[in-house]
């Protein structure tokens, strides 16, 4: 096992090696640089630009230096825990970022929880009742989250909810209480908020948790032993808890590895659209803009995210299913 | 007992058949006998959901095929006298009297304070709809002239079943348009994304080692990025001078190079399972090349379950498409697709003044469900045995 | 400023009222901290002769308090509050006369020698004295500093490459002279994003190589995650951006949230130097809260009532829906001018790489007939609800330099004219759809690249499509971003473009004509010919059509041109060119932009312009005098 780890964790070095290349060069791939986008967009507002001054920051970002160099110093920058200088705020990146962790990974857990709250009965059920209507009725329930794009719903919600209940438009709390300390009334206001974007975010995840879940158990189900213990007469309830629902559980752990990049970048798409105060917004406007540190390091830490969540997922699932520990790495 | 009625003792005069027990049912026989693709008809048909969105599934498909017709407009066609103009409804009776299918005409307002335009309907002109008809002039397929439609406006009136947009274009001819990209995006799109996890995982799954294991890590490089600046960058990529329908073509390649990944791993698992079996050795051992094994022996072992995999995975293009679109890296107008109007739905003014321009997200989501629970019944089907 | 320029005086004409009012009166707000001894009172905050803003007409003074709130789309929108803030060394009114501001006075000599005049006992917003010294450290340790200004003091500043001679009289009194006129001079200083010769030295010093020790400087740059010192004086100094809380400013409210945030506050200036009529410090309104939100939703929040005055990321079309919400809510929605030269306009690039192209695009015939076969009745019928002008690409008819014929040459819709002028350029073959085909056999089609940031622009060319293909002529729009819309047409790949026309189509005849010339590299019909202006010539390619090479004359003739008359006449000459050779093909101007102003909010005008250039949006309007009554303070 101590092997396996260790193997595991050396040849994650070589990958992020390559994605770190990977992500430099994408986020040089659209044309121009952060200079150039942004004296695009102050005159595309009619904005005088002082060039000089340009001049003067194209130097001091280092933009003029060629792009292996660049490359270089942020990736020695990393390793050193310099994750960089956002030139769209003039700090550094993780400033930008950190104030916006927390709600982020509030909002994703709290979606998190909800799309298990509902994937899970249902998958239940589904699995149980296979090809009845009510299987039909509810993954169409499960499945109508995930077809409505979620641009479009995160908006009439948004209105819908200022019109009916007089929540104000976007964000995760009225605009009063941003920056207060936390109180009563902040968490209150942030409760009313938040509840849009976990509905349009958790939706739209149901379905897959569903579909898996109901897969998996109509797999452990069609198993000998499942037949052995009902044809011994154990009760339905304790049959499906006992065994069954366990090991098809397994992929929730399985899933790790895709989770926690998902509950730091949030969903990127809809946060835009209803202007939430998460990482999302701030990485695809880093990315419009090539505000490269920003966008590079957070893709980074995104990426190492998932390659630890994977590990993690392997080592758990080894540990759990003495199967895959015994076929030591065939476990992927 | 005498010996006659010993010998009275039944004898079969058949022929000896020492099978016989294990004869099986004509049922039995047409099951065993039946090839995978019917077992999985067979196995389809029970899940009645998947049969009727396969349907609609079709339907749909046939329908793009003859855009021109359905609609009753133009792609382009404006009615600048009319727009914003909201659903007209299509009434059946007029006075209490059965006339057939029509609408009312309609007067055009202005209400200079609001700049909003009204159109009130005026209740005693009847306007019936004509059917099979000549209508506006198209180029059917861009090829041969003609102007037949199914349903065309009556004559000196109109027909927006869904109401228009901003420059009066009829909402329900653009969404019978749009469909034809949107429809081929997610096939097309699969159809790369499946060759590409099929070469790429057969590969893997077939030559292991260092192939297997540079395959391996490429998938997880992929998988460990975030799709949005992928998206972002490889749109970025496009060449500059290119036609609206090669962007498209870009594009539906770049939703497909992510899409890839997971196909590959399927492929590369089963593989690794089947070649150790002895009929692949066998294969092997009077001489068959790689790319027969694989082709001719391994693939057609999981095909069905590549297939039913690959049905699922449509609707995640169609949905790629239009959340390209609202990123404002997909198709723009003036292409035209469920994208691009979804896209152009998504401001407050369409959520609060002009609702009915939202309503291309119901093919969408009618569509989106059918691949599921089609993909889904192919599934269950795909393993016939069980 | 409308006379002569040559021998004036900008003089504050209020500065005798000032001595007659004795008694300020202090914001509520304020109050506690000067009892706590911690502001100093009113009388020793304000200059020995403030900035007396009489409120007269539609306008009333008003009373202290308030929050205004706002609405932006990013963060680095908050220098938007700079622009409104709008005091400037001078500044213009809304009739766009010129007059000082921050300074007392300003007197000019020949339109070469300024004498500037700082009001004695003015503070910058922390309390410290703001004097000639301030004017110094700009000029010495910033704009000739080898390290912070590698290339030496910015353009507006040099004329032929001169730059002025900058004395410091005395502690309140500037001098900045050059050998010739600078006309550049006193409009950069006025400017939404102006001319900051004055930068708070005692707090920027602490920053300087020269004030500090190496030591001192070494941990700075550690402290600010710099490269070297350079980088952390100009993050430190920032006066546009607002992104420094400790930077001292002299705008009517100073930004108190460090970024990242999603709110910012921008609380009064205590120092400020100006007051009402009454004897009241300005800013009326204590605070202004700049909320973030994806510019999308601005809209949307702005019909429920979010913003008390919001102009921003509103566009005509949400017209309806704002005037619909204000029903509901508790705002008015009006309607203010915009002071573009188009609205919409079309841009022929005559440095395309497309050869056969270009040489249509060369000739004005050419140019005549796209434009004569354009149906601007519709446009304006379709889009705009017939509100707007059918127009060039020229000056507003409120501009002292319009004439009729600038606006009305070639834009009427005659096909019948637009193909014979093209018939007339031998493109007389036609393909079986129509089109006219090129003498190489190619048909005529024309890529008009579109930066796609609103459908607006999309739609117009839709509706340009088929009144061209009357013409026989082929239009395909070509989305793209902004930045890669800006790269092909200036590398050429564009062959023509739509975007917005003249940036100030409100200009005097002092304003300076440059946009009408080939100036900039960021002009998008001559982008080549612009950048060899722009350069002196380095780079770019130098103008081959004589007309061109005209304007280009003209532009430089306005430089050196010495009296009013003078300059009108070149301008004239200039705007007639461009009537005549439709260097960019205008569609419709005039257009109005939707201004929500909270209902309790006052003295906002009922009519205006909103834009940046001139009025640096609501700048010309003095936010400072906006109060609120009882209901919201």
């Amino acid at each position: 096992m101590g092997v396996y780890i260790l193997r595991r964790v050396l040849t994650m070095i070589p990958t992020l090696l390559v994605i770190s290349m990977l992500v430099f060069v994408i986020i040089q791939l659209p044309p121009g640089d952060y200079l150039e986008s942004y004296i695009a967009e102050l005159q595309s507002q009619g904005e005088s630009v002082d060039e000089q001054k340009i001049e003067f920051l194209r130097s001091q970002y280092g933009l003029d230096k060629p792009l292996y160099e660049q490359y270089l110093v942020w990736l020695f920058g990393m390793l050193q825990g310099d994750f960089g200088y956002s030139f769209e705020y003039s700090l550094p990146v993780t400033e930008v970022v950190g104030d916006r962790l927390f709600l982020t990974v509030l909002i994703s857990i709290v979606t998190i929880l909800f799309t298990w709250a509902i994937a899970f009965p249902i998958g239940v059920y589904s699995a149980t009742h296979q090809y009845s209507w009510g299987d039909y009725g509810l993954s169409f329930l499960g499945f109508l989250g995930l077809a409505t794009p979620n641009f479009l719903l995160a908006l009439v919600m948004l209105y819908l909810a200022n019109v009916y209940f007089g929540t104000s438009i976007g964000g995760l709390m009225d605009p009063e209480y941003i920056d207060a300390p936390w109180s009563w009334d902040k968490f209150l206001s942030v409760l009313e908020h938040l509840w849009i974007p976990v509905v349009v975010i958790g939706t739209s995840g149901t379905a897959g948790m569903i579909r898996r879940l109901r897969a998996n158990l109509l797999d452990e189900l069609q198993k000998q032993y499942v037949v052995t213990g009902r044809a011994k007469g154990l009760s339905p309830r304790k049959l499906l808890m006992k065994y069954p629902l366990r090991v098809s559980m397994n992929f929730f752990i399985a899933d790790i590895g895709n989770l926690l990049p998902a509950i730091i970048s949030g969903a990127e798409i809809v946060a835009v659209v209803m202007s939430l105060p998460t990482t999302g917004p701030i990485l695809l406007d880093a990315l419009q803009s090539q505000d490269m540190y920003l966008a590079g390091s957070f893709l980074m830490f995104l990426a190492v995210l998932t390659v630890v969540g994977v590990l993690i997922s392997d080592i758990l699932l080894a540990l759990l299913d003495p199967r895959i520990r015994l076929q030591g790495d065939v476990a992927k | 007992m005498s010996r006659d009625e010993q010998q009275a003792h039944f004898v079969s005069e058949a022929e000896f058949n020492p099978h016989s027990i294990e004869a099986l049912t004509p049922e039995q026989e047409r099951y065993f006998l039946a090839s995978q693709w019917t077992l999985m008809w067979w196995k389809l048909k029970r899940h009645k959901l998947a049969v009727i969105c396969g349907v609609i599934l079709a339907l749909n498909y046939g329908s793009v095929l003859i855009s021109e017709i359905i609609a009753p407009y133009n792609l382009h066609t404006r009615n600048t006298d009319y727009i914003y103009s909201p659903p007209q409804s299509v009434h059946f009776f007029h006075d209490g009297k059965f006339v057939g299918p029509f609408v009312y005409g309609r007067d055009y307002e202005l209400d200079m304070d609001n700049l909003k335009r009204l159109y009130p309907e005026r209740k005693d002109d009847v306007q019936p709809l004509r059917f099979f008809c000549s209508g506006d002039p198209y180029k059917f397929w861009g090829l041969v002239d003609a102007d037949f439609h199914l349903v065309c406006p009556p004559e000196n009136g109109t027909f927006f079943l869904l109401g228009t947009d901003r420059l009066g274009r009829d909402v329900f001819s653009r969404i019978t348009y749009g469909a034809r990209i949107s429809l081929t995006i997610g096939l097309v799109g699969i159809m790369i994304s499946f060759s590409l996890g099929i070469i790429i995982g057969g590969l893997a799954g077939y030559y292991g080692g260092w192939v297997d294991a540079s395959v391996q890590r490429s998938i997880e490089v992929i998988r460990s990025f975030p799709e949005l600046p992928l998206w972002m960058a490889l749109s970025a990529v496009l060449p500059v001078n290119w036609s609206p329908i090669l962007i498209f073509f870009g594009i539906t390649v770049i939703l497909a190079m992510l899409d890839w990944t997971g196909l590959a791993r399927a492929v590369r698992s089963k593989l690794l399972a089947l070649r150790e079996e002895d009929y692949c050795t066998a294969a092997e051992l009077m001489g068959a090349k790689p790319q027969r094994i694989i082709g001719r022996h391994l693939l057609p072992g999981f095909m069905s379950h590549l297939i039913a995999s690959a049905t699922l995975s449509i609707p995640a293009m169609i949905l790629g498409e239009t959340a390209l679109s609202f990123l404002g890296l997909g198709l723009r107008p003036p292409v035209t697709s469920w994208g691009v109007l979804l896209n152009e739905a998504q401001n407050i003014n369409v959520v609060a003044l002009y609702p009915w321009l939202m309503f291309p997200v119901v093919p969408v989501v009618l569509i989106i469900l059918a691949f599921n629970f089609f993909g889904d019944g192919l599934r269950d089907a795909a393993d016939p045995y069980k | 400023m409308r006379n002569s320029l040559f021998a004036f005086t900008l003089l504050c004409a209020s500065t005798q009222a000032v001595a007659e009012t004795n008694s300020y009166i202090e914001a509520p707000s304020l109050l506690p901290l000067v009892e706590s001894g911690d502001l100093p009172p009113i009388e020793k905050r304000l200059p020995q002769y403030p900035e007396v803003v009489s409120l007269e007409g539609e306008f009333s003074p008003g009373t202290h308090g308030g929050e205004l709130r706002m609405l932006m789309g990013k963060q680095k929108d908050i220098r938007q509050l700079v622009i409104y803030g709008y005091a400037r060394l001078v500044g213009y009114t809304p009739t766009l006369e010129m007059k000082p501001d921050l300074l007392q006075s300003i007197e000019i000599k020949e339109g070469r020698i300024f004498t500037l005049k700082i009001r004695k006992g003015h503070k910058w917003s922390d309390g410290h004295p703001f004097t000639s010294e301030d004017f110094r450290y700009y000029w010495e340790d910033i704009a000739n500093d080898p390290e912070l200004s590698k290339s030496g003091p910015p353009s507006d500043l040099l004329i032929d490459g001169e730059a002025p001679k900058v004395e410091y009289l005395d502690k309140y009194t500037v001098r900045y002279s050059w050998s010739q006129p600078n006309p550049f001079f006193l409009p950069a200083l006025a400017g939404p994003r102006p001319l900051y010769i004055y930068k708070p030295a005692h707090y920027l010093k602490q920053f300087h190589k020269r004030y500090q020790s190496d030591d001192r400087i070494a941990e700075l740059i550690e402290e600010y995650s710099s490269r070297n010192w350079m980088g952390v004086h100009v993050n430190r100094d920032r006066p546009y951006k607002a992104t420094n809380p400790d930077l001292p400013t002299l705008q009517p409210w100073m930004n108190t949230t460090f970024p990242p945030s999603e709110r910012f506050i921008f609380k009064r200036n205590p120092f400020y130097h100006r007051v009402d009529t009454n004897g009241r410090q300005l800013p009326y309104i204590d605070r202004v809260a700049v909320n973030i939100a994806s510019s999308k939703l601005v809209p949307a929040k702005t019909g429920a009532d979010e913003s008390d005055l919001q102009a921003r990321y509103l566009r005509m079309d949400n017209y309806t829906f704002l005037k619909q919400a204000s029903k509901r809510g508790n705002f008015d929605v009006r309607l203010w001018r915009t002071a573009k030269g188009a609205h919409i306009a079309l841009f022929p690039n005559l440095n395309t790489n497309d050869e056969s192209m270009r040489r249509y695009l060369h000739d004005v015939r050419f140019r005549r007939a796209l434009s004569l076969a354009i149906n601007r009745y519709e446009i304006n019928q379709v889009v705009y609800f017939r509100l707007v002008l059918e127009s060039n690409n020229t000056v507003l008819p409120e501009c002292p330099l319009f004439r009729p014929e600038y606006q009305k040459s070639w834009i009427e819709y005659d096909l019948q004219h637009a193909n014979d002028l093209l018939d007339e350029l031998g493109l007389t073959e036609r393909d079986d759809r129509g089109v006219r085909l090129l003498p190489d056999g190619r048909p005529l089609e024309i890529l008009i690249q579109t930066a796609g940031e609103s459908t607006e622009q999309t739609d117009v060319l839709e509706l340009i499509h088929d009144s061209w293909l009357q013409a026989g002529v082929k239009l395909y729009s070509v989305p793209s971003t902004r930045e890669v819309f800006r790269n092909r047409i200036f590398s050429g790949d564009a062959v023509m473009s739509i975007w917005s026309g003249l940036a100030n189509a409100m200009p005097t005849a002092n304003t300076s004509p440059k946009e009408l010339a080939p100036s900039s590299k960021y002009q998008y019909q001559w982008p080549k010919w612009g950048q060899y202006f722009q350069t002196g010539g380095k780079s770019g390619e130098p103008p081959t059509l004589p007309e061109v090479q005209e304007l280009a004359d003209l532009n430089a003739q306005w430089r050196r041109a010495t009296t009013a008359e003078d300059r009108t006449d070149i301008w004239h000459k200039m705007l007639s060119i461009h009537r005549d050779q439709m260097y960019s093909i205008g569609i419709i101007t005039g257009v109005q932009h939707p201004i929500v102003v909270n209902k309790h909010l006052h003295n906002v005008p009922q009519d205006g312009f909103y834009d940046i250039e001139p009025g640096a949006y609501f700048g010309v309007y003095k936010p400072d005098t906006f109060w609120f009554d009882e209901a919201r303070r």
